[in-house]
């Protein structure tokens, strides 16, 4: 019997700082035994446990696309007791992680459909690992037209900036990114995501929004989607709980009789209507 | 199955032999308290009690245990072990209400997609000899309300049930039949059956609170939201005792721990009733009050577990109702819902 509890040991091999308050951080993890890599097999919208002995363990959305083989990322904002050590660790350095944990975004559903990928701050992780995912060259004709829509307060902010900078050169990614407010460096867009989404208006034939960010900017997109003709099965978000094992047993993540860790975390709206608002 | 009849007062000694090769637990008095726990080996289990103040969960979801060590290297920190240790066990003196919760607890840690390996490796060890009830219960019992009854045999791998001065000696499982040998006895009798299926329906019937937990599920399903909710909470202390003594909660925290250069990670239980069970780093917390907290272990035990695995998470054994010190009684919630349907 494979022991859910035991992290797969990997190493740091790369830290990139994201944004200018320098509080989030992509961690690019290698695995020190390479059978293990194997057994982590993964899809966009998964998650995973950074373990850190000594510490802890923190739920987080793996960021990169099994499209990249070699290595896993996660991005992290610093904010608690195991966050915080992640942030002050070196590249060189030994962890260990846990998953790959949860369900993940509707590949099979998606193939066929237009995806309209839409993102706010820091929430950009496993949508940025579903956008590399679908753009993959084996992957590309799967998928119809694919919109992203990826916003943050400042331009300083926004995450995987080179990353953006690179789709935003690609005929087949429809992206707008928007800062609440620019700078003087800023030459690109203003104004909130979901105004934004308005602007763009994608279509709703035969597409799928997939949704993912701060509570107040989902409240205010929602409808933007509702008006655009989008109906609750064909828009889908991710939840996020206080977790510990991960694996359904430990008791705190549930939603209604399902747990986000492994009933989730992906839900369509549909199917969060018949969970109960407890999250 | 086997079926066998020893003499009352042949019981003691037979668990005197088994404790020569494995580890028993039993009910045993510890000052004004009878405890589920190791047999020392100047100890005697009790024989006539009611059940014993903790549930007998502990021997396969220890309220702390060590999931693994690891060690300071200066590459970082990196396993050492996993601790998986379990030994042959024999729970002495299981009542069918505590029982039960072990196939309970199964349906949950022992899941075909996820298996917990510590509770498992523990449970696959352990041979569960169940003592039936047939005295006079306790006024807090309500095992016939949720699917069991004071002479179950579900979760237990040998049943004894006392007949007169003789036990009818039952083994459920090939794990209960192991110990055939150490019971002896004489081949059971269609008369001692008869004697057992009398005691059986006497002890049913003694069971004097009863409570419409199946009924209530459906107001569960349609009432997330409503104003009864706002009542139960209000005098809870949050002490998580109910949780602790129950035998069916399974709710756990993971902690690390460190000194010097070596460190533990540790699974210890925790508790739906606290307020910082849910809440996250951001500091929002899904169930902010005692209401919510209240809300989700009603729901867990009569709604939640009954979606997942068809199975109320309620045993009756009545510890909650018993030792809750501002006296909240789950049995009148459940009536109080279903006065509402």
């Amino acid at each position: 019997m494979q022991n859910p509890y035991v992290p797969y040991p990997v190493e740091v091999i790369k830290i990139v700082t994201e944004v200018d308050t320098k509080d989030i951080k992509t961690f690019r993890l290698a695995f020190v035994n390479k059978e293990d890599e194997e057994k982590f097999k993964y899809l966009p919208g998964q998650f995973a446990e950074l373990s850190l002995f000594g510490k802890g363990e923190s739920p987080i959305g793996i960021a990169s696309s099994p499209t990249n083989p070699g290595y896993v990322e996660f991005t992290v904002q610093k904010a608690g007791v195991v966050t915080t050590a992640l942030h002050e660790m070196e590249e060189g350095t030994i962890m260990g992680i846990r998953g790959p944990l949860g369900n993940s975004w509707p590949l099979d559903y998606l193939e066929g459909k237009n995806v309209v990928v839409v993102g706010g701050g820091f929430a950009f992780t496993t949508l940025r690992a579903l956008t590399q995912y679908m753009i993959h060259e084996e992957n590309r004709k799967k998928y119809g037209k694919i919109t992203v829509i990826y916003g943050a307060r400042t331009p300083g902010l926004l995450i995987y900036k080179d990353e953006l900078a690179a789709w935003s050169k690609r005929d087949d990614l429809d992206l707008h990114v928007t800062v609440d407010k620019g700078d003087e460096n800023w030459k690109g867009r203003e104004g909130f995501v979901p105004t934004v989404c308005k602007e763009v208006a994608p279509s709703a034939q035969n597409a799928v929004a997939v949704i993912c960010g701060p509570p107040i900017m989902i409240r205010f997109t929602l409808p933007v989607f509702f008006e655009l003709g989008f109906s609750k099965e064909n828009i889908y978000t991710s939840l996020e709980m206080r977790m510990k094992c991960g694996i359904g047993k430990c008791g705190r993540c549930n939603v209604g009789s399902k747990y986000v860790c492994k009933d989730g975390p992906v839900f369509s709206l549909a199917e969060l209507d018949k969970l109960t608002p407890e999250y | 199955m086997e079926k066998r009849l020893i003499k009352k007062e042949a019981l003691v000694g037979i668990l005197k032999k088994i404790g020569e090769t494995s580890t028993v637990f039993a009910p045993v008095r510890v000052e004004d308290n009878v405890l589920f726990k190791e047999l020392e080996p100047h100890e005697e289990p009790l024989i006539d009690y009611l059940n014993t103040k903790n549930a007998p969960k502990g021997v396969f979801f220890p309220r702390t245990e060590v999931m693994l060590r690891y060690v300071r290297t200066p590459k970082g920190t990196v396993l050492k072990g996993v601790e998986l240790a379990a030994g042959e066990v024999v729970l002495f003196g299981v009542r069918p209400c505590d029982a039960r919760s072990f196939a309970l607890l199964d349906m949950l840690f022992d899941q075909e997609k996820y298996k917990d390996p510590y509770y498992i490796a523990k449970r696959e060890k352990a041979i569960v000899v169940t003592l039936s009830c047939h005295q006079i219960p306790y006024a807090t019992c309500f095992c016939t309300s949720v699917g069991g009854d004071p002479v179950d045999s579900a979760g237990s791998d040998v049943l004894l049930t006392e007949i007169g001065d003789e036990y009818l000696v039952e083994f459920l499982t090939p794990k209960g039949e192991k110990l055939a040998a150490f019971f002896g006895g004489a081949p059971a009798t269609a008369e001692a059956e008869k004697k057992k299926e009398e005691v059986s329906l006497k002890a049913k019937n003694a069971i004097a609170s009863r409570i419409p937990a199946q009924e209530i599920k459906s107001f569960l399903d349609a009432n997330f939201d409503h104003p009864f909710w706002d009542t139960i909470h209000k005098r809870c202390l949050a002490c998580g005792t109910c949780t602790y003594l129950c035998p069916t909660c399974h709710c756990f925290d993971i902690s690390d721990e460190m000194k010097y250069d070596d460190g533990r990670r540790l699974r210890n239980w925790d508790s739906c009733m606290y307020p910082l069970f849910t809440k996250e780093t951001s500091g929002h917390n899904p169930r902010p009050t005692q209401k919510e907290r209240w809300r989700q272990r009603v729901m867990h035990k009569f709604k939640y577990y009954v979606d997942n695995f068809s199975a109320i998470a309620c045993v009756g054994c009545g510890r909650c109702v018993m030792y809750c010190p501002v006296n909240i009684d789950i049995r009148k919630i459940v009536e109080d819902i279903s006065k509402l349907q």
